[in-house]
């Protein structure tokens, strides 16, 4: 292959996939052009919410209220991801307790998580643990209850042969339970993470001193509408971010899960 | 007949099993106030917490609170949700229409709503509108991308024949598009209520409308002695949870098992 016809080939690729971004950005120009002399004081001009962002979030110190939500958003998810995966594991493997605590489970997991705020912040004070907490509680529910339908949806005839092949406990998780359960797992977990973004905004809405949620609000309450809007702005781009973050990671999860597949098929 | 009695007695001992459960679980949070292990003026015991919920369930205030929620969130699902079938339809059905949009569609669909709360806040202030409109936004982005995947997923031998029968219009979307769209517009319904709902929660609480949020609300700020009130209201929105969620799920049952036969013909028609 020579490299011309590469280049010809991705030239087209980069081609195919960019025009589609027209509209994209004729929404942009759009509200570029039609917020141009606005005089709302809900929607300002595009242009100077850019202006106010650059001097705000990148040359200026509101980056520090980023870095304090990402920091409790990070804590939360890892532990929800952690516990979701474990107690929804630990759920399968001990069937008869799971459906005991099943009514129990389900109930506070239906609990609209924002309902317990107000009540979690009387018990914790408004810190770093309560923000963590509601971050956790929120988001622990769709990675524990996708875990455990990954894990259902495992072949028991697999299960029994592993068995059968005196298999130990770790391996059969390993080649057996993990690559069923993955692809569920993975979008349980991408779940979680839509959902501590937002319980991660959440927390700081409520009786908060710091963060991204704080400096929208705040502004707000002063009616500083466009730096109101530049905090919109950064959230929507940290959570896009965080998204693609999530599915470039899980590419690479489950290339792999599809690459032992392939190995398997073949072997 | 008796690996049939056997499946009834698992029965009764998984639902023996699960009501020890509620009860150990209730008994414990009694036993835990009542000791001192939970802190009083945090955490209220179970039974004030029961005793004030059943006050609670014949004052008017509560099924004022309680409306005032349904309201804001049915009136948001119903729009969200027709709007993205509207704007999902029409974007499903038009390739060129599909690939220019999604990107954008994509985009504010992993923006987290409650980016635009303060927004709507300032805009509409702490009114019923405010809420619908946080409710239509958040359901909106998810809902349009199922549609839009149900729209696409018609079975390309039932799009032809419907081709070859020349139907068209209406006829076509009731007849081959939306029972196509049914199952995908189901499961996306489902999550979009259960988030609509914790979204109407959220919009009541800091954006101030009345609702169950904004009574919760209330009852912290008017100190430890209303607490069980606190919690009253929680297990309230908890079984407002229950009933949306349930009802969803046995839409969506209804819906997937009519698309689960329709899928089994398929293999034998070819």
């Amino acid at each position: 292959m020579s490299s011309g016809v590469t280049g010809a080939v991705a030239l087209r690729w980069v081609w195919s996939n960019v025009w589609r971004l027209w509209f994209s950005a004729a929404v942009l120009v759009l509200w570029w052009v039609l917020s141009a002399d606005s005089t709302s004081t809900f929607f300002p001009p595009l242009q100077r919410i850019l202006e106010r962002l650059h001097a705000l979030w990148i040359v200026g110190d509101a980056r520090s209220e980023l870095w304090s939500s990402l920091g409790h958003f990070a804590v939360g998810y890892t532990v929800a991801g952690v516990v979701g995966v474990g107690v929804g594991a630990l759920l399968w493997k001990f069937r008869r307790i799971g459906d005991a605590v099943s009514p129990v489970l389900y109930f506070v997991y239906v609990i609209p998580t924002a309902a317990l705020l107000p009540a979690i912040v009387a018990i914790m004070g408004i810190g770093s643990a309560m923000k963590i907490t509601i971050i956790v509680l929120a988001a622990v529910w769709p990675t524990m209850l996708n875990t455990l339908d990954g894990m259902r949806g495992v072949d028991p005839l697999k299960l029994d042969t592993a068995k059968v092949l005196h298999m130990s406990a770790l391996r059969t998780v390993r080649t057996v339970v993990v690559p069923a359960a993955m692809p569920q797992v993975m979008a349980g977990l991408r779940h979680s993470l839509q959902v501590a973004v937002i319980m991660m905004v959440v927390s700081e809405l409520i009786a908060s001193q710091s963060g991204i949620g704080f400096f929208i609000l705040e502004a707000q309450q002063r009616f500083a509408i466009t730096e109101m809007w530049t905090g919109i702005i950064v959230l929507a781009l940290v959570g896009s971010v965080l998204t693609v973050v999530f599915i470039a990671v899980e590419r690479v999860v489950l290339a792999w899960y599809i690459g032992a597949r392939a190995v398997e098929r073949k072997g | 007949m008796s690996a049939d009695s056997g499946r009834v007695g698992a029965r009764w001992s998984s639902i023996a099993a699960r009501t020890a459960v509620v009860v150990a679980v209730l008994a414990g949070w009694e036993y835990l106030s009542a000791s001192g292990s939970l802190d009083a003026s945090s955490f209220p015991s179970m039974t004030d917490t029961m005793a004030e919920l059943a006050r609670q369930l014949v004052s008017a205030d509560l099924w004022t609170a309680l409306w005032h929620t349904v309201r804001g969130w049915a009136t948001g699902l119903a729009i969200g949700a027709s709007l993205a079938v509207l704007v999902g339809t029409l974007l499903g059905l038009n390739r060129f229409a599909y690939l220019s949009v999604i990107p954008v569609v994509e985009f504010l669909k992993t923006v987290p709503v409650i980016a635009i709360l303060p927004l709507a806040i300032v805009v509409w202030g702490a009114t019923l509108q405010m809420k619908v409109f946080l409710v239509a936004f958040g359901v909106f982005w998810p809902l349009t991308i199922q549609v839009i995947y149900g729209v696409r997923a018609v079975d390309p031998v039932v799009r032809d024949t419907a081709v070859v029968l020349r139907l068209r219009g209406v006829r076509r979307f009731v007849g081959v598009t939306l029972p196509s769209a049914a199952p995908f517009i189901a499961t996306g319904l489902r999550v979009a209520a259960a988030v609509g709902l914790i979204l109407t929660i959220i919009a009541e609480l800091i954006g101030g409308a009345k609702g169950l949020g904004l009574s919760i609300l209330t009852t912290v700020n008017a100190g430890p002695q209303r607490l069980p009130a606190t919690y009253a209201l929680i297990l309230v929105t908890g079984v407002a949870g229950v009933v949306v969620t349930s009802a969803f799920a046995r839409l969506e049952r209804r819906v997937l098992h009519w698309h689960e036969s329709q899928r089994n013909l398929a293999p034998t028609g070819v």
